[in-house]
């Protein structure tokens, strides 16, 4: 059960008012009516009087603007009506550019980057290789402790994906644990701690691994079909609105989140990297946030955007100069009552890519999940 | 029939005919008041916010539906008692969550369960900023939609979104710890064109 659903069952049996109280609450508008039934009239004689001698008391102002009620029509579910439907029909005519784009310095940039992108080939990586991308991922984590206080922490994961040369074969995925990052008191990194040594526990210390074809992790691919976006950078962008319209807090962070999961996944061929970064130009509030960002110790531009819907930045950090994508985070710009600081960088992704020449062996395509024995019921959902 | 806002313009010329207002919607704007703290204190909400209402009628904004603004109206008046819905929300119980679920529950262990999720959800809602909490029960409690909280609290339709996010996921917390660390998770571990991996 969600919780909206236990919510409106909280006291959904609440006794109806009292005949009493109605009774009671109707009789005292009446009066209040009546009273000013009075008053009206009075104020109309003021009125009359007021026009004989050429002024305006503030009673008869008052009736004037009580006999003539402001008046709007809200727009906002129709025009959205409107645009979702035009959104549906045809991926040629959508969303993008409709609203402007990136502020133009970001994309001057993103265009730099899209250019690199294209003229730095992908790694190659010969028969029996296998690409490795290294993704260090820092996500914040929040616990609702029984003192009732929202205690938030820092985990990073360690993750390896062996990409295989032929993407139809084996892909290997290695997932660490989540280990304590950075904590804000001392609650927080006991949380962290105890969390972690849970975590550990249950998996007797043996690191998730997981084997798939074509990226069939847990039932799901877990890339894009590259080959089926468009690599026109306004098509790729309508849609990136179609395919994440009502997810996110915004259809703009959805969009730009959508793009970020898509590079983060280190495995974008060059075109489509190059056309993520144009399609991020079209997004409406892009712009550079620092020209020399610096995440795990490597720097480049970061561009991104604010959510004004939950007070946070999310950032994309790129090398223009090869048009890699170093890595995402995202700053919590205010304090929402969750237990980070203001101006926390509370996720930070950093991507590198080589290229080896074997990966682990052994793996499930489930992991923990086959480790559990959950039946697979397909779609992703495995009951355990 | 007349629609509300029609009624309203009436009562402009015609001060009794506001009594229709309150015939409409008394319930509704009680049983509201009534869940956020209690019978007692809703028959005055009830009361106050009609009075209220019809000194304010020329400013309504002439929708067909005056619940909203109704609804807005009384959550205000609802500020005046806040210790007295802080004391609600403190003491909020298994039975709270609906009598006939606690009944259909036989082993001693899922009421347990019942009574400590009562708890984190009253503490989760005590604790939520009042904006995000008026805006979660106008949503919850009020069955207002985006719209119609927006307009009874004055605020943009994209606040109440935000505000509705954020208070829905508080509370979510609070009933399943392990809720938001999965969230964090699965949003880095798929990555598909699927919209809910967002």
């Amino acid at each position: 059960m969600d919780e909206l659903s236990l919510l409106r069952r909280i006291r959904s049996e609440v006794r109806e008012p009292e005949q009493a109280a109605l009774d009671r609450g109707r009789a005292a508008l009446l009066e209040r009516a009546g009273t000013e039934a009075g008053m009206d009239a009075r104020a109309g004689l003021a009125v009359q009087g007021a026009r004989v001698r050429g002024t305006t008391p503030d009673a008869a102002a008052a009736v004037a603007k009580r006999r003539h009620p402001v008046r709007w029509v809200g727009l906002g579910a129709l025009g959205a009506g409107a645009l979702t439907v035009a959104l549906i029909a045809t991926n040629v005519l959508g969303f993008a550019g409709w609203r402007g784009g990136a502020e133009p310095a970001a994309a001057d940039a993103l265009q730099a980057a899209a250019l690199a992108a294209v003229e730095n080939s992908d790694p190659v990586v010969a028969p029996g290789q296998y690409l490795l991308v290294e993704t260090d991922a820092v996500y914040g984590n929040t616990t609702y402790t029984e003192a009732g206080d929202y205690v938030s922490y820092l985990t990073m994961n360690r993750d390896k994906l062996y990409v295989p040369a032929d993407r139809s074969d084996d892909w290997v995925w290695v997932r660490s644990f989540r280990e304590p990052y950075a904590s804000f008191n001392a609650e927080g990194k006991a949380l962290a701690q105890k969390s972690y040594d849970e975590e550990v526990a249950e998996a007797d210390g043996v690191p998730e691994l997981l084997r798939a074809p074509d990226a069939q992790f847990y039932g799901n691919s877990t890339v894009p079909d590259f080959d089926a976006l468009p690599r026109d950078p306004q098509q790729l962008l309508n849609y990136i609105y179609k395919v994440t319209a009502g997810g996110g807090n915004s259809a703009d962070g959805a969009a730009l989140g959508w793009i970020a999961d898509t590079l983060r996944t280190g495995v974008a061929p060059a075109d489509v990297r190059a056309a993520l970064y144009q399609a991020a130009a079209g997004i409406p509030g892009v712009e550079i946030t620092e020209q020399v960002a610096n995440l795990d110790g490597r720097t480049g531009i970061s561009i991104g955007r604010v959510e004004s819907a939950d007070n946070s930045r999310q950032d994309l950090i790129i090398d223009t100069q090869t048009g890699a994508l170093i890595g995402e985070r995202r700053v919590e710009l205010g304090d929402e009552g969750w237990g980070f600081p203001a101006g926390t960088t509370t996720g930070f992704t950093a991507v590198r890519t080589s290229v080896v020449d074997s990966a682990p062996e052994g793996g499930t395509q489930n992991g923990q999940f086959d480790r559990e024995g959950c039946v697979d019921k397909g779609n992703g959902n495995f009951q355990c | 029939m007349s629609t509300d806002n029609e009624i309203i313009e009436r009562s402009l010329h015609s001060a009794g005919a506001f009594a229709e207002v309150f015939d409409r919607h008394a319930r509704t704007v009680h049983r509201y008041a009534a869940r956020r703290l209690d019978a007692g204190a809703a028959d005055d909400v009830m009361s106050e916010t009609f009075l209220v209402a019809f000194e304010r009628r020329a400013a309504f904004d002439g929708s067909h539906d005056a619940l909203p603004w109704l609804l807005g109206i009384a959550t205000n008046l609802i500020k005046k008692h806040a210790r007295l819905e802080a004391r609600a929300w403190k003491g909020l119980v298994a039975s709270d969550l609906g009598r006939v679920d606690i009944d259909a529950i036989e082993q001693a262990a899922a009421r347990l369960d019942a009574s400590a999720t009562a708890r984190r959800i009253g503490g989760a809602l005590r604790r939520l900023p009042a904006g995000d909490r008026d805006a979660l029960l106008l949503y919850a409690w009020g069955d207002l939609d985006y719209e119609g909280v927006a307009s009874a609290l004055g605020v943009p339709v994209g606040t109440v979104r935000s505000r509705l996010n954020r208070a829905r996921r508080k509370l979510r917390i609070a009933i399943d710890p392990g809720a938001a660390r999965d969230e964090e998770v699965d949003h880095g571990r798929i990555v598909s064109a699927s919209p809910d991996s967002l």
